[in-house]
């Protein structure tokens, strides 16, 4: 029927373009920090408002959280009726984001409502009033969420394993409970804002439609900010004795299996060479887990492993919801890919699968406005230049089998995992 | 504003090219004309369970994914209802490498007990891990047969039961195959860094000597115009009671689909939504309360869902519902509230069309719908409306009559 030979795949090559968007910066008169991604005819506006308040700046568990979502829950000008249907009216959405390391507040918006809705967003970082009605139902509503949540094995395993491998007395190993919430009072979070808001925004990124005419109107509501952000407090992390907990959902259907460690954050040399290791284990669709587990013996919807990294520390760890009567195997059978990468080098055709794979990512990953802001985000929270993704580029081009053998047997020894299983035996 | 290019192959396939240059990807996007609806109403998750074998290896490429992978490339797919969509992202220069796998696939597939078998597993694994393990996760197994009597929309994507997926053959397998693949049955977006003559040549090269198939869509019935309430009460190991109520709506291509997307904008978007600032915020019975359409093709579904706080029976929460809807209905709706809604809408439509993929599914779905160029109307459409429109289209939609209502009651213990 036709003369195709369709047997043999089409030449492919994989240059990763490094000439890429990067973003700028400049400091605004009253010292702020700002930076800016200009996309043409994107149309569309994200700015984030980055400050130095995350869960390590908090002395409670649940206080960082609780501040960022009252935010928008009054100020003393506006109730939290009147800033929902101000900024609802012009279209735009105002999302807080708390994280373990910072916590970020971000406008997305048209640009031609930025002029009307900017008023809102500096009141909300200039004069939040925390209304004690609004407090009690963020704190009630939390609660009903968390009661919700406490019925999820993949919820439930986490909060063991960071406990487990960082430690529960800081922000990157403490789990929130019900009595956390409760005891939250408008002192608490009203504290948090004066200490950790008020005095200084970290910086400003604006990406998509950032025009000069767009910026100089942002620039103008920013001189009601202040330029000294509190500095960032320390984590201490204790645990990582590794261990392995099992708690019982006695109405699960399947089990929640998680297995890893405590490992370092990107600062650390060795994070971008376990990267491709970790996308050979467990990183994509084609991976080791994923055939083994998944697609040869069926024993799950998905499994995959993965790398997070914090400022200061990072963890690697393999995720997986798993049928009951057979997780038994499932953990025999990660445990054994594992042992595996260990001790033997990774074939050749496997490796440049793995690295062309990661390559594709990487140009999905600086595509459209608000990835390439991502990515220029990331580097600035870091303190790297753009140099980091040109030698991530490099690395992944140049490492060799035996490499990623050596950081297999460096990294990923069976006595260092925990492993944490929340389901039914 | 996406521009783009139309053009049909003679085996019937419907193409269309997208140019972005701001990109380095390509992305293709192959939306065929088959879903649930069209499944035996014993048989039901099959079109989804077909979609996984999709991905088994085709007749002249053993692996759907290696090769990808090994050009930079990523891909996945959905069903709904309506339609399976499977979408490939590849480095720009490398697309070819995507005409080829997508293009073998739809010739045929490599159909294997194996596969089959394992793909059965997978599925199964998935509806536990999706349906029956997290709170509240069957909440649409019920409510859906609840609310559709007679239309296939009244079983889920995933199937009725996990027994219907466990009796899939191969023999299945294969008639589906020769039905619902086929070049007559499809949309194919080619978009990003790559020009028209480029994708020209190669959809005819890969794609162009594919043959049509006869396509036979089975006769289904639609569902009758519901005369009574409806009320079904479960019980469940969940914390919180959740209130559920579905509201038969025009279909997708109605002109009142848009006003009634902005009514339940109006109801359930947002902190400044009528339902929300009402019953969340100022009278507190809810822990969470939103509203929101299926949007199926066929006349498709509002559901306004919450949970309600311990201390509030259902039947309180319920009441309390049903009068902000008839205040909804009864007084004339500001003009500034409909003002408000549309330019959400037009956000949402911004932000969706950034990025290539985006773009190229919304492409394919507006030709399924008859008129690609809704890619661009769609935001007049919604401009056009008036507050009339809404409070017309409100009037008959909240009648009790029109009301399917799901009590799904956390179990008392002790």
């Amino acid at each position: 029927m036709d003369n195709l030979n369709r047997t043999i795949a089409p030449k492919s090559s994989i240059i990763a373009n490094m000439n890429f968007l990067h973003g700028s910066s400049y400091t605004t008169q009253n010292n702020i920090p700002f930076h800016y991604l200009h996309v043409a005819e994107s149309n569309v506006l994200k700015i984030d408002f980055v400050f130095n308040a995350g869960m390590r700046n908090q002395l409670f568990n649940g206080q960082a959280t609780a501040t960022g979502s009252m935010l928008t829950e009054g100020t003393s000008k506006y109730s939290s009726k009147e800033l929902a249907d101000k900024l609802d009216a012009f279209g735009a959405y105002l999302q807080s984001k708390t994280n373990v390391d910072d916590a970020q507040l971000t406008l997305y918006c048209l640009p031609k409502f930025l002029p009307q809705v900017m008023e809102y967003v500096i009141a909300v970082l200039t004069d939040c009033s925390f209304p004690e009605k609004e407090l009690d139902t963020y704190k009630t509503n939390a609660i009903q969420r968390f009661s919700v949540n406490q019925q999820r094995n993949s919820f439930l395993n986490r909060r063991a394993f960071y406990s487990s491998i960082f430690g529960k007395n800081n922000a990157y190993g403490s789990a929130v409970n019900q009595e956390d919430y409760a005891n939250i009072s408008r002192e608490t979070v009203s504290t948090f804002y004066q200490n950790n808001i008020l005095p200084g925004i970290k910086y400003v990124m604006i990406s998509g439609e950032a025009t000069g005419v767009v910026i100089s109107q942002l620039e103008s509501f920013l001189v009601n900010l202040s330029s000294s952000p509190s500095p960032s407090k320390e984590v201490v992390l204790t645990g990582n004795i590794p261990e392995k907990i099992i708690l019982e959902n006695p109405h699960s259907v399947q089990s929640a299996v998680r297995i890893g460690r405590k490992l370092f954050g990107r600062k650390h040399p060795d994070f971008k060479k376990m990267q491709v290791l970790n996308m050979a284990l467990g990183g994509f669709f084609g991976s080791r887990l994923m055939k083994n587990i998944r697609e040869e013996k069926g024993l799950t919807y998905g499994i995959y492993s993965a790398m997070e990294s914090y400022l200061d520390a990072g963890s690697f760890y393999i995720e997986t919801e798993i049928n009951n009567e057979l997780r038994d195997t499932g953990v025999t059978e990660i445990l054994k890919e594992i042992a595996d990468l260990r001790e033997n080098p990774i074939g050749a055709d496997e490796l440049n699968l793995v690295k062309n794979y990661l390559l594709g990512s990487f140009l999905r990953s600086i595509d459209g406005p608000f990835s390439l802001a991502d990515r220029y985000k990331m580097i600035l929270d870091y303190g790297f230049t753009y140099d980091y993704y040109t030698e991530f580029v490099e690395t992944i081009r140049a490492i060799s089998a035996f490499e990623i053998q050596l950081l297999a047997n460096q990294y990923l020894q069976e006595k260092d995992l925990t492993t944490i299983i929340v389901g039914r035996k | 504003m996406i521009n783009y290019t139309f053009f049909q192959l003679d085996n019937g396939l419907k193409v269309i090219h997208h140019l972005d240059e701001s990109t380095q990807l390509c992305v293709l996007n192959t939306l065929y004309d088959v879903g649930s609806k069209y499944e035996h109403s014993e048989k039901t998750g099959f079109a989804h369970l077909f979609e996984h074998l999709m991905f088994g290896g085709s007749v002249n490429i053993p692996k759907f994914d290696e090769p990808l992978q090994f050009a930079g490339g990523e891909s996945n797919a959905f069903t709904s209802n309506d339609i399976t969509n499977y979408y490939l992202t590849l480095p720009a220069p490398n697309i070819e490498t995507g005409f080829w796998l997508e293009s073998d696939r739809m010739l045929s597939l490599d159909f294997s007990q194996q596969s089959l078998g394992v793909q059965k597993n997978v599925v199964i694994e998935e509806y536990k891990e999706r349906y029956l393990n997290p709170p509240y996760g069957d909440v649409w197994l019920k409510l859906l047969p609840l609310a559709y009597q007679k239309h296939p929309y009244r079983w889920p994507t995933i199937g009725k039961d996990i027994s219907h997926i466990q009796d899939a053959t191969l023999e299945d397998v294969r008639a589906f195959f020769k039905n619902y693949y086929c070049p007559n049955n499809a949309i194919l977006v080619i978009a990003g860094n790559i020009s028209l003559e480029k994708a020209t040549q190669l959809t005819q090269k890969w794609f162009g000597p594919i043959p049509a198939q006869v396509n036979q869509k089975p006769k289904y019935e639609q569902e009758p115009k519901q005369l009574e309430p409806r009320l079904a009460k479960v019980e469940a190991n969940v914390p919180q009671d959740l209130l559920v109520k579905a509201y038969h709506t025009v279909p997708r291509k109605h002109p009142d689909y848009y006003v009634t997307d902005l009514i339940s904008d109006m109801l359930g978007s947002g902190k400044s939504a009528r339902l929300y600032n009402a019953l969340v915020k100022e009278n507190r019975l809810f822990s969470e309360l939103d509203c929101y359409l299926t949007g199926d093709i066929d006349a498709g579904l509002l559901v306004i869902e919450g949970k309600l706080l311990p201390s509030v029976s259902i039947q309180t929460g319920e009441m309390e519902i049903e009068k902000v809807l008839l205040d909804f209905c009864q007084k004339s709706i500001p003009d500034a509230e409909l003002q408000k809604v549309k330019n959400k809408t037009e956000t949402n439509i911004r932000f969706n069309d950034i990025g290539v993929l985006n773009k190229a599914m919304k492409l394919a779905y507006c030709c399924l719908l008859g008129n690609i160029n809704l890619v661009n109307e769609e935001v007049n459409q919604y401009n056009n409306i008036s507050t009339n429109d809404i409070s017309r289209v409100a009037h008959n939609l909240f009648s009790p009559n029109n009301c399917s209502t799901l009590q799904y009651l956390a179990k008392q213990h002790g």
